[in-house]
Parts: structure tokens; C-alpha cells; sequence
């Protein structure tokens, strides 16, 4: 094994050498810059193998003497890690930079080959004052780096920079001396161990250190300077700040904690807090792509200077979860660098330019994914260890935070990810540089390796080796292929994966199941109807898919959650792809990844720091946190299922979606909330917080939001948005039953679940149908369209009338259920929400089938077709099923209803031959269908024989006051359907919900605006926030 | 309960009485009405002449295909509505098909015809028909409630959702009646009652005074004679679910007759004395006090 120290004579001595070469031998001096940065990486590559495999920390002596003689080295699994991570991001951006470095010449490259070198020192380095020597050599090599920038700002920026690193420099130095002078060693050991801050002098002396190694990781807000050099720089060089100087730096604050003790650990934690909340929330405001990610490089270091202060709790897991944020965070932050270098312009707008390369949305996509800790990345690993041990030793607030600045994290993130994929495209295409993409796809491969490796040592089955995961990842390598193909293979892994899963299924996990992975088959074949190669739907569908069978298949609360986190990314991507959902999207993403944060820090609570944790023991959760950890967990369950408060998201996603994926956000996804909530009252029971019953809450909230939804559906004018409003009201109807914690108030919940994924796919498909021929959404744009479409008509009758509950449709059992489960419930008040909604569902109903099929056909759609067959075709098997599970409900309920006895065994319904009985009344589903059938059809024959000779008049052949219509526009009654009921009960539509999150957005974005005025660009303000950060440190030490 | 086929012919002759009486006591209520308004009013068969008038008419017009559908779907819902309610208490015979269902079926019948219907106006592409349609959904869902909250009421009561063992629990005398034993939630369910039967000051629906409008507009002839039928069964059908849960039921024709007719006439009574209500106005009407009193009668129960 080559020694470490190599390391850093190979970047010296070709430095050095550089210096020799003539300044006309511009290939050999880069060749020659390449190959030591080469080999240092491979030094410290193969000293990762080396110490990964098992070998201990080397000390390395220089000069042969032990400190505090000479200057000691250390190389363990972090150090080599970091020196890898280091030496590597600088190799790459060299190759990256090869265009710059070649027209500047050696020094330049000599200067970038100092940077390395020193950072890899501070890395290696256990001395004090060779600290300070390594810190030096950085400001001074930065400094020139920054020079390398075309930008004419980068002048001032590196030079603010020097100004502010003086003052660093000077209070690092003179803490050193103090060090020194009170325990006679530079060694940080020494320090460490002679307890420095007890002894005379030595407190601050530490604090001197402390505050110029922290002021190096650029905390919020003492960070001007480093932001104008993120944004002015090569993107290059700003790689290697926020990567490799990040990573040294805060290896050197980890040395300084050392020697701290424990006394400074909360003093670390409160400055990365704010660091990591105030930099995320500044990156809000922003529009400069790098500067953006320069807030966000200051917030992620923040993030892992929380983790180090956190030491205390974390022990051992420390290098894992700190080693996870920053690795992931260096990957991902150098890759984002790198890729603002091919794109040309500098608002975020600009990067619209990637549309249309895959390849670069990938990566983009990669980094994001990276960044915020979604599976399966290591940021996930470690964000999932961390909270746990934050929730486990009670430090609820530092969690808290910690989630909230993540969340707003998110949000710049995602809002950015939307602009790309939807806002209109400049003119300024990526650079078409080869190996600039080169390096950008190396970091992706680095983040997908780390995540991998992260896996592997993170004690649970690699998330990367999930069969579903694969699967759905495999559609990456096949989306050259045509839309058809990858559809038949996507229903074939889906029915595959039903038949191999069969087996295990409980009959309440068995209806999940089947409509997941048997009614996500059955949408696909509407997705035949998607002609080339649709690219970028299968990915992100599948992967939607993958966490949703992996939901129901999750034992342990990882498992649970990482499948969560899935299906919650993969139906972002695909709500994103709609024409108009940017907005609905970003909404429905931040919305859901805090809901996933609530189900985190609930899992977290309940396992207590115990892991893997089974979800089945949440019921043995301390009476103490119980209720706590059923709200979280209830509230992230419920975002899903958009209940009342938290459904702003909804209307928008499901609307603007595409057509075929409207049902299955809809129909299917919805029940992902459902399901969590089964299982959450499954376990936990009823739980009380300050003296009132959860569940009862619960009942308030699924009562109003059938209100609501169907309230507000009614007075929608888009089809797609009434449907969308029309599942927040059956949402709340399930959610009403499962918090009723009854026998039939569970059964009706699942027929809820079960009907609600028929019909509702059914009607999305026809109107998509619909609105895919007449070219609008818009109801009071149509109308007259029956005979044009009559099966599309046929679906959305049958229904609306299992939607309403109208006997003889499947509804009506729901309905039926209901009454019967109201009976046996200790609760009344909440029911006359419920009754109050049943009706208001009859008006949107009759909306939907009226302006659409009735009425008036228009001028403009004389001429239209019946939608697509691939269309049609699913909808015609749901009518189908619907009139089959409206004859025979016992064949799917009789099971769940003998399940559900497990757990409430009163009131189970008794299931003779054709009648079903309950303690209260009875119902007998295929005596009504042949009475009403029987009337019916003698009815209809009479007719027939009355009336035989009716012929069809002209669509204007109305008796009209004397008149006769002639214009469709002006005698199709539609639009503002409901007048008088908007008069009656409007108030009750006012965008309340709305209005309150808008305020909280608006808040933070103030916030952002107000705080950026602090950044005036003056060196001078620069280094009075230095000062004034040095006193902030001071008051935090002495208050804490 | 077992089905037989002798149900049949028995509940054949349930409709059978019902629609005669149907009609009569349609013409008898009408006269009432007119006689208040000092006029002299239709003969008292003048129902059956213009239900067979209307019959024998012929058309050679249809709108379509709901169009044609909807007065079948109306009158199966009030022939499906009558026939899935006991009608006498105690009697095998005019049990009618009751063994399909329970209270709930009932009530959630009712919608069938009217949403049948309104989709067959729909298709005649008439916008009063739609105008009505509107109107009468949008009224029906406050009207409703406090019906269902004293439905909720009364089951909790007598703790089933059976029809016939709610009648059976009112035997034995008028002070067992639900009137007597819970008069909030009949108070509440009569208030309902007002909204539901097409007559002042709840009429805005059909607004049978002025211009033609509602679901009707279009219909003729054999349509229309379908939809009368109809107008004579539903109201009594109705008014059957009433007797039942809150008047005791009846154990024979003639009571039958004299109490369906007795409910049937507080709507005539408060119809001959209030001027009409908008949309919003009963909307509000309902909600500011009926619902209170429904809420009432849930909490108390």
C-alpha cells in the first residue's frame, strides 16, 4: 500500500514540476495535472478498498517523530473516503476544465493541483497548526481559482473572499497559539485529551478555532462572500468548493468538536440549524441557477454540521449518516455544477435547455433525488437513521427543523424541476461538449453506486435490489422502444407480479393487491391508445407502481417507508407530464413529501430507536407518545387521501393529468392513504390526545371533506377538476367509515376502496375520452354528445349511478353498509355532515352526465367519433364489473367481512343464499336488480306497444315560447349549473385552505426577499457578518 | 322471507288499489285546493279521463333514446318505490316485495325515478326541462336532510332499519306511534315531507302556474300518461314510508286510506296558505329550521 502522505506529495511535487515545464507545453503540463490528480485518486481509492475491507486507521508520523514533534497524519475510513471524494472532484473538474486550463496554462492547472492537495491535507492532518497551514494554502489556491472565471464578477468575489479569509485565517491562528500555549501540543489529540477547554486560556482558545473552521463551512448567514463566488466562478471550480471544500471543512470542524468535548456539540447543532433552514429558505427567492445552488450547498453542510453536533446520540452511526448527506450531497452539488456549465444561460429558465436530452434529465433528476434523500440514495439511509435517533432520545425540535428546512429544500428543488420539464424552452441548447457530459454522467453513476453501497451497509435489504425497483428502473434501458411494447411488458410485470405475490395475501391486503396490481393492468390498456415512443411515462409509472405493491408487502417501517417515498415520486413525474399540472404537481410533491415527513417522524417515534422495527408494534408504542405517533402518521395518510385541509393539491394533479393517468392517480394511487390508514386504526386503535378521541377527530375530518369535495365538485365547469373535487368527498366517505372503528363501518370503507377505484376509473377514462375528441374540458363546451358516443355515455351512466348509491348499482350496498354501521356507532353528530353530502353528490353527477351527453349537441362537434377504442375497452370491462359486483358483492366482500371479524367481531353481516343480513336490516342485491329489471322491462314493452312508431325529431324541435332555437350556444343550459345553490351555500366554497397555505408560502418567500437584502455585495458588510457571527457563536457557547 | 310466487299477483293488486286510489285522491286534493282558492276545481274522476286520454294518444316523436327511457324509469321507481314498502301492517298478502330490502332501499329508491327522468328531459335538449332539473336537485338536498336525520332517529329508536318491525314496535295503541314517542324527529321528518311534494311553497321545481317548465316540458302523449301514473302511485308510496315509521302503519285498507290521505293534506295545508319560495330561500328554509331540529332528535335519541 502507497502511503498516504503521497497523496499529497504527488499534488505537490506536479505542481512544483509544472512550474519547470515551459509555459508553451500546455498538453503535457495538463497530461501531466491529470495523471497526479489520477494518482491521488487512486491512492486514496485504494485505501478505501484497504480500510473498508477491515484495516484500521493508519497514524502516519512525518519525520519519523510522534506528536507533538512532528506533524501526524491520519488516514481512516472517513479521511480516505473524503480524500477519494477530494481528489476525484477535482480530477473530473480538470477534465472538466479542460478548454479553461489549457488557455491559462500551468499555473492555473498548478494552482488547481495546490487546492486539491491542501484539501486533501486538512482531510489527513491531525495537527493543529498544519491545519491552519492546509487552511491557508486553500484561501490562497481559491483565490486563483476564482480568477479562472470569464465572469467579470468573479474578481471581487475572490477578492471579498481573501478579505473575509483573512479574518478567518487571523482568528484561527491566534487560537491556535493560545491552544499551544495552554497545553503544549499542536496535536489535535493532545488538545483532545488534555481537555483543552477546562484549562486556563484554553476555552478561548477553542472558541477562536471553532469559529474560523466553522466560518469555513460558510454558515448562514456569515456566507455573502461564498455565495458570490458560487455564482460568479467557473462552474468547475465551484464544484470543487462546494464538493471538496465543504467536505474538508467539515471534516475540520469534526477534529475541532473533538477537542470541544460534548459542551459544543449543541452550539454545532444550533449554528448547521440555522444554517440549513435560513440557506434553504433564501434559495427560495432565487433565480440565479448558481447561486440557487450555492444557497443550497450552505444548507445541505449545515445540514451534516446538525449530524455532527449530534454525536452525542448518533455514536457509532455518525460516520454512516454523516458520511451519507455529505457524500450525497458532494456528488449531487458537483453534478449540478457541472451541468450548469453545458447549459448557457444563467436564470433557472434556462435550463428549459435540457428538454428533449433524457440523458441530462436524468442526471438532473439523479441530483435532485440525491439531495433530498430519497430513496434509494444515501441521503435516505441517513436522513432515516438520523430522525430516528433525534426521535428516540426526544430532541423533537432539532427533528422538526430538521424536516421543515428539508421540506422547503424540496420546494425550490421540485418548483425547478417543474420549469424544466414544462415552462416554454429558450432558444440556448446544451453545450454539445462530450466530455463535459462525460463528467456529469460519471457523478450519476457515483450517485447510483453510492446509493448501492449505502444499501449494502446499511443492515437492510438493499433498496436497490427490490424486484419491483428493478423492474421499474429497467423501462430506463428500453424507452427507445415503442409505447405498445413497453405497455405490454409493464401489464405483464404488473400480472406477474399479482400471481407471484398471490399467495401471501390476507383478503384485506388481497383487495390492495388486486387493485393495484390487477386494476393498474387493466388502465394500462388504455395506455395503448398513446401512439410513438412516450418517453418518460413508463419510468416514472412503474416506479409509482413498484412502491405501491411494495406498500402492501412492507413489513418492517423501512421497508414501509422507502416504498412510500416511491410511489410518491413516481406519481409526481407522472402528474408532472400533464400539459398544465406544473403548478398541481409542485403542489401535490410538497404536499406529499410533508405528509411523508409527518409518517417518518411518527415510524420514528413509535420504533424508539429500536431497528428494523416491525409496523405491526407501533401498538406497543408508550402510552405516552401513542397518540403523538397516530396523529403524524394519521396526518401523512391523510395528505394522501386529500383530506379536507390538506387536499389543495388534488383538484389540479387529477385534473391536469394526462388521460390515462388520471384514473390511475385516482382510482388507484388515492387508496395508497387508505390503505396506510387501514393499517394504522389496525394497529393503534383508538387513541386520545389531551382528552380527545383521535378517531372522533378523524370522523369530523372524512364528514367534512365529503362535504366539501362534493360541494365544491358541483360547481366545477372542467369535468376532469369535478371528478377530481368528487374524489376528495369520497375520500372523506372512506375515511368517515375506517374512523368509525366498527365492523361494517371497515366494510364499507373497503367497499368504499373497491367501488371508488371502478367507477372513478371508469369516468376519468370516458371523460378523458371525451375531452381527447371535443378538445375541452370544459362541460358547458359540450353537450347532445349521446348518440356520438353512446358507450362513453353508457360508462359514465352506470357511473354515476354507482357513484350516488342509487339501488340497483354497487353503490347503493355502500350506502346500505353505512346506514347499518351509523347504527352501531357511539357518534351522531358528524352523520349529518355525511347525510347533508350524500344528495349534493346527486347535483355534480348530473352535471357530469347532463352538459356532456344531454342538452344540446354544438355546431363544432357534429362530426365527432366515439373515443378511442383502447379507451373504451376498459371501460366497457368496468361496466362489466360493476354490474357483476352489484349482483354478487359477497363474491370480494364475504372474505373481508369473516377478516374484519378478527378485529371487530360484533355486527358481522350474515350471508345467506341471495340475502345479506345485518343486526339491523337486510338486503338482498340480486332480488332488487330482478324487481327493478322485471318493472323495467314491462314498463319499456308497454311503451314499445303505446309508442312503436316514434321517430327522432331535429335537435331544435322544442316547444320554446313561441320560438324556435337555433343556436346550441345559447339553448344548452350549463354553464353555472347550480346558480341558486351558489347562492344558497357559496359561502361555504371560499377558498379558505387555499388561502391559508398560499399565506404560508407567501410568508417564507418573504422572508426570503426581506433576508436577501443583507447581502449587499460589500466586502465590508461581509466582514461585519463575520463579526457578527464570531459574537452569535460567542452568546449560543455561553447560553447553552 | 322466503320469495313465492303468489307475491306477484298480491303485490299486483297493491298497485292496483294504490293507483285507483291514487287517483282519486290526487282529484280529491286538487279540489280542495281550488275550493280554498274559491274555485270550483276538477270532477273527481277527471284524473282517470286524462290519464286515458293520454294514453291513447299517438306520437311519432322521440328525442332519443333516454328521452324515450326516462318516463320508464320514472314510474319503475314509483311502482319499484310502492312495491319495496309493506303496505299493510300484519297481512301477508300486501307485504309487497319487501323481503328485497329494508328502509334503506326505500329511501335510496326514491332517487331512481327522478334521476331517470331527469335524464330523459335532459335529452330533449329543452333547457326549462334542465332548468327544473337544476332546481329540484338543488332544493332536494337540503329538503332530504332532515327526513334522513329522523329516519336515523327513529332507527336508532327502535334500533332496525326493518319497515315492518318499525310498524310492529307502534302497535298497541295511538300513544305508541313514533308522533307521540318521538315528535322531534317527526316534526323534523314532516318539514321534509312539505319539500318533497311538488306543492307550495316548495313548487319552484315544476312551477306549475306559469311557463312550462321542468322535467316535463317535453313529454306527450304515452310519455306523459307514464309520467301521470306515476304522479298518482309516487306521493302515495311516499306517504306509505311515513305512515310506517312515524304513524303507526296501517293494518287495514280503510285505515290505510284515511291516514295516507290525512298526511297527504298537511302539505295541501300549507301549500294553500304560503306564496312560493325560491331555490336559496327554501335551501335556507330547510337548513335554518328543519335541520335543527333533525339534529335534535339524533342527539336526544
Amino acid at each position: 500500500m502507497v502511503s498516504a502522505i503521497f497523496i499529497l506529495a504527488i499534488g505537490l511535487g506536479a505542481a512544483f514540476l509544472l512550474g519547470l515545464l515551459r509555459d508553451t507545453w500546455r498538453g503535457l503540463a495538463y497530461a501531466l495535472t491529470l495523471a497526479a490528480l489520477a494518482a491521488m485518486s487512486w491512492i486514496a481509492g485504494s485505501w478505501l478498498v484497504a480500510l473498508a475491507g477491515g484495516l484500521g486507521p493508519v497514524e502516519i508520523r512525518t519525520a519519523g517523530f510522534a506528536p507533538p514533534f512532528a506533524i501526524a497524519l491520519r488516514m481512516g475510513l472517513p479521511e480516505a473516503a473524503l480524500s477519494l471524494l477530494i481528489s476525484l472532484t477535482g480530477l473530473l473538474s480538470a477534465v472538466y476544465m479542460r478548454g479553461t486550463l489549457m488557455r491559462l496554462g500551468r499555473r492555473a492547472m498548478a494552482v488547481l493541483l495546490i487546492a486539491v492537495m491542501a484539501l486533501v491535507g486538512i482531510v489527513l492532518t491531525r495537527d493543529a497548526f498544519n491545519l491552519f497551514v492546509f487552511l491557508e494554502l486553500t484561501v490562497i489556491a481559491t483565490g486563483g481559482l476564482v480568477l479562472l472565471s470569464a465572469d467579470p464578477r468573479a474578481l471581487g468575489a475572490g477578492f471579498k473572499y481573501l478579505v473575509v479569509a483573512q479574518v478567518i485565517s487571523i482568528l484561527l491562528l491566534v487560537g491556535v497559539i493560545f491552544a499551544y500555549h495552554a497545553t503544549g501540543s499542536l496535536n489535535i489529540d493532545d488538545m483532545a485529551a488534555a481537555n483543552l477547554v477546562t484549562l486556563k486560556g484554553g476555552a478561548i482558545a477553542f472558541f477562536l478555532m471553532f469559529v474560523a473552521v466553522v466560518a469555513e463551512l460558510k454558515p448562514f448567514p456569515a456566507n455573502g462572500w461564498a455565495l458570490d463566488i458560487y455564482e460568479s466562478a467557473h462552474p468547475a471550480f465551484s464544484a470543487i468548493l462546494s464538493a471538496a471544500l465543504s467536505a474538508a471543512a467539515l471534516i475540520a470542524a469534526d477534529k475541532m468538536l473533538s477537542i470541544g468535548g460534548p459542551e459544543w456539540l449543541p452550539v454545532a447543532s444550533s449554528l448547521g440549524l440555522v444554517s440549513f433552514l435560513g440557506a434553504n429558505i433564501l434559495a427560495l427567492a432565487q433565480d440565479n441557477d448558481r447561486r440557487l445552488l450555492g444557497y443550497s450547498s450552505i444548507g445541505q453542510v449545515g445540514l451534516v454540521l446538525v449530524v455532527l453536533g449530534q454525536r452525542d446520540i448518533l455514536g457509532a452511526s455518525t460516520p454512516f449518516i454523516a458520511g451519507g448527506l455529505l457524500l450525497a450531497h458532494a456528488v449531487a452539488k458537483a453534478g449540478f455544477y457541472w451541468l450548469s456549465g453545458l447549459v448557457q444561460g444563467r436564470s433557472l429558465m434556462d435550463w428549459t435547455a435540457l428538454r428533449g436530452h433524457p440523458v441530462l434529465i436524468f442526471a438532473f433528476v439523479t441530483f435532485v433525488a440525491l439531495l433530498l434523500g430519497l430513496p434509494p440514495f444515501p441521503g435516505f439511509y441517513a436522513k432515516w437513521g438520523l430522525v430516528h435517533a433525534l426521535a428516540a432520545d426526544g430532541r423533537y425540535l432539532v427533528l422538526g427543523l430538521i424536516l421543515l428546512g428539508s421540506l422547503i429544500e424540496s420546494g425550490y428543488l421540485m418548483r425547478w424541476f417543474g420549469y424544466i420539464i414544462k415552462r416554454p424552452q429558450v432558444d440556448l441548447p446544451p453545450l454539445p461538449s462530450l466530455s463535459k457530459r462525460a463528467v456529469v454522467l460519471t457523478a450519476v453513476a457515483a450517485g447510483w453506486a453510492l446509493g448501492w453501497i449505502w444499501g449494502e451497509i446499511s443492515g437492510y435489504p438493499n433498496l436497490l435490489l427490490s424486484i419491483p425497483l428493478l423492474f421499474a428502473l429497467g423501462f430506463l434501458f428500453i424507452e427507445w422502444l415503442p409505447a405498445w411494447v413497453k405497455n405490454l411488458v409493464a401489464i405483464a410485470g404488473l400480472g406477474a407480479w399479482f400471481w407471484y405475490t398471490f399467495p401471501g395475501y390476507d383478503p384485506l391486503h388481497l383487495i390492495y393487491a388486486a387493485i393495484i396490481l390487477v386494476g393498474g393492468a387493466v388502465i394500462l390498456v388504455a395506455s395503448f391508445d398513446a401512439k410513438g415512443r412516450r418517453v418518460g411515462f413508463y419510468p416514472p409509472a412503474m416506479l409509482m407502481y413498484a412502491g405501491l405493491s411494495m406498500l402492501i408487502l412492507a413489513q418492517d417501517s423501512f421497508a414501509f417507508f422507502a416504498a412510500w417515498e416511491y410511489l410518491t415520486i413516481g406519481s409526481y413525474f407522472l402528474i408532472l407530464r400533464g400539459k398544465k399540472s406544473e403548478p398541481h404537481a409542485l403542489s401535490y410533491i410538497l404536499f406529499s413529501l410533508g405528509g411523508a415527513f409527518a409518517i417518518l417522524a411518527g415510524l420514528a417515534l413509535g420504533a424508539q430507536g429500536v431497528l428494523p422495527f416491525d409496523v405491526a408494534d407501533l401498538a406497543k408504542a408508550p402510552a405516552r407518545l401513542a397518540p403523538w405517533i397516530f396523529a403524524l402518521l394519521a396526518i401523512g395518510f391523510m395528505t394522501k387521501t386529500a383530506a379536507i385541509g390538506l387536499h389543495i393539491w388534488l383538484p389540479g394533479a387529477h385534473a391536469e393529468a394526462e388521460t390515462d393517468v388520471s384514473p390511475m392517480v385516482s382510482g388507484i394511487l388515492l387508496k395508497a392513504g387508505l390503505f396506510g390508514l387501514t393499517l394504522l386504526l389496525m394497529i393503534m386503535g383508538k387513541q386520545s390526545l389531551y382528552g380527545i378521541e383521535l378517531t372522533y377527530v378523524m370522523l369530523w375530518i372524512g364528514a367534512l371533506s365529503a362535504l366539501v369535495g362534493n360541494l365544491l365538485a358541483a360547481f366545477q365547469e372542467d369535468a376532469k377538476r369535478l371528478l377530481a373535487y368528487s374524489s376528495i368527498g369520497q375520500m372523506g366517505y372512506a375515511l368517515f367509515g375506517l374512523a368509525m372503528m366498527n365492523h361494517l363501518g371497515w366494510l364499507m370503507a373497503l367497499m368504499f376502496v373497491i367501488n371508488h377505484y371502478i367507477y372513478k376509473s371508469m369516468l376519468f377514462l370516458s371523460v378523458g375520452g371525451v375531452a381527447k375528441r371535443t378538445g375541452t374540458r370544459d362541460m358547458y363546451r359540450m353537450g347532445g354528445l349521446i348518440t356520438l358516443m353512446p358507450l362513453s355515455f353508457i360508462a359514465v351512466l352506470i357511473g354515476i349511478i354507482a357513484v350516488s348509491g342509487v339501488p340497483p348499482l354497487s353503490g347503493f350496498g355502500g350506502r346500505w353498509i353505512f346506514y347499518n354501521a351509523i347504527m352501531s356507532s357511539e357518534y351522531r353528530l358528524p352523520m349529518v355532515l355525511i347525510f347533508l353530502s350524500g344528495p349534493i353528490a346527486f347535483l355534480y353527477l348530473f352535471r357530469l352526465i347532463h352538459t356532456i351527453f344531454l342538452g344540446q349537441l354544438k355546431d363544432e362537434h357534429r362530426k365527432l367519433k366515439e373515443a378511442p377504442l383502447w379507451l373504451i375497452l376498459p371501460q366497457m370491462l368496468y361496466v362489466a364489473f360493476l354490474l357483476g359486483f352489484a349482483v354478487v358483492p359477497g363474491l370480494a366482500l364475504r372474505h373481508v367481512d369473516a377478516y374484519i371479524s378478527e378485529f371487530f367481531p360484533a355486527h358481522a353481516l350474515i350471508w345467506d343464499d341471495i340475502t345479506i343480513t345485518s343486526t339491523f336490516g337486510y338486503w338482498s342485491p340480486i332480488s332488487i336488480m330482478v324487481v327493478v329489471g322485471c318493472i323495467f322491462a314491462v314498463l319499456f314493452l308497454w311503451l314499445l306497444v303505446l309508442n312503436h312508431r316514434a321517430q327522432k325529431v331535429k335537435q331544435f324541435n322544442i316547444v320554446y315560447s313561441a320560438e324556435r332555437p337555433f343556436r346550441p350556444e345559447t339553448t344548452h343550459f350549463a354553464w353555472n349549473f347550480f346558480a341558486p345553490y351558489r347562492k344558497a351555500l357559496g359561502f361555504m366554497t371560499l377558498p379558505l385552505v387555499t388561502r391559508f397555505w398560499q399565506a404560508q408560502t407567501d410568508l417564507l418567500h418573504s422572508t426570503a426577499q426581506v433576508s436577501r437584502r443583507f447581502y449587499t455585495g460589500n466586502g465590508q458588510t461581509y466582514a461585519v457578518h463575520m463579526l457578527a457571527f464570531a459574537v452569535a457563536v460567542y452568546l449560543i457557547w455561553m447560553g447553552s | 322471507m322466503p320469495f313465492e310466487w303468489v307475491q306477484i299477483p298480491y303485490a299486483l293488486l297493491t298497485l292496483f288499489i294504490v293507483v285507483n286510489y291514487g287517483l282519486v285522491l290526487t282529484a280529491l286534493i286538487q279540489k280542495i285546493g281550488a275550493r280554498v282558492g274559491r274555485r270550483h276545481g276538477i270532477r273527481i274522476y277527471q284524473n282517470y279521463v286524462d290519464l286515458l286520454k293520454n294514453y291513447a294518444l299517438r306520437t311519432h316523436i322521440t328525442h332519443g333514446v333516454m328521452f324515450y327511457l326516462g318516463p320508464v324509469f320514472r314510474l319503475t321507481g314509483g311502482v319499484g318505490l310502492l312495491l319495496f314498502v309493506p303496505t299493510i301492517f300484519g297481512s301477508e298478502m300486501f307485504s309487497n316485495l319487501s323481503f328485497a330490502g329494508d328502509l334503506i332501499l326505500a329511501l335510496y329508491f326514491v332517487f331512481f325515478g327522478s334521476l331517470g327522468m331527469a335524464l330523459g328531459a335532459g335529452e330533449s335538449g329543452h333547457p326549462y326541462s334542465a332548468i327544473g332539473v337544476t332546481r329540484g336537485l338543488s332544493q332536494v338536498t337540503a329538503a332530504e336532510l332532515p327526513l334522513a336525520l329522523a329516519v336515523f332517529a327513529v332507527s336508532l329508536q327502535y334500533e332496525t332499519l326493518s319497515i315492518t318491525e318499525i310498524v310492529a314496535a307502534q302497535q298497541g295503541g295511538v300513544t305508541n306511534w313514533t308522533l307521540f314517542t318521538n315528535p322531534l324527529a317527526v316534526a323534523a321528518a314532516m318539514l321534509s315531507f312539505l319539500g318533497s311534494m311538488m306543492r307550495p311553497p316548495f313548487d319552484v321545481v315544476l312551477a306549475p302556474q306559469e311557463i312550462p317548465i321542468g322535467p316535463p316540458t317535453e313529454y306527450h302523449s304515452a310519455y306523459l300518461a307514464l309520467m301521470q301514473t306515476n304522479r298518482v302511485i309516487f306521493p302515495v308510496a311516499k306517504v306509505v314510508i311515513y305512515m310506517n315509521l312515524f304513524f303507526g302503519g296501517a293494518t287495514g285498507w280503510g285505515e290505510f286510506a284515511v291516514k295516507v290521505f290525512c298526511i297527504y293534506m298537511v302539505s295541501v295545508l300549507v301549500g294553500v296558505v304560503f306564496p312560493r319560495f325560491r331555490v336559496e330561500q327554501s335551501i335556507r328554509w330547510f337548513l335554518v329550521w328543519a335541520v335543527p331540529i333533525g339534529v335534535l332528535s339524533i342527539v336526544i335519541a
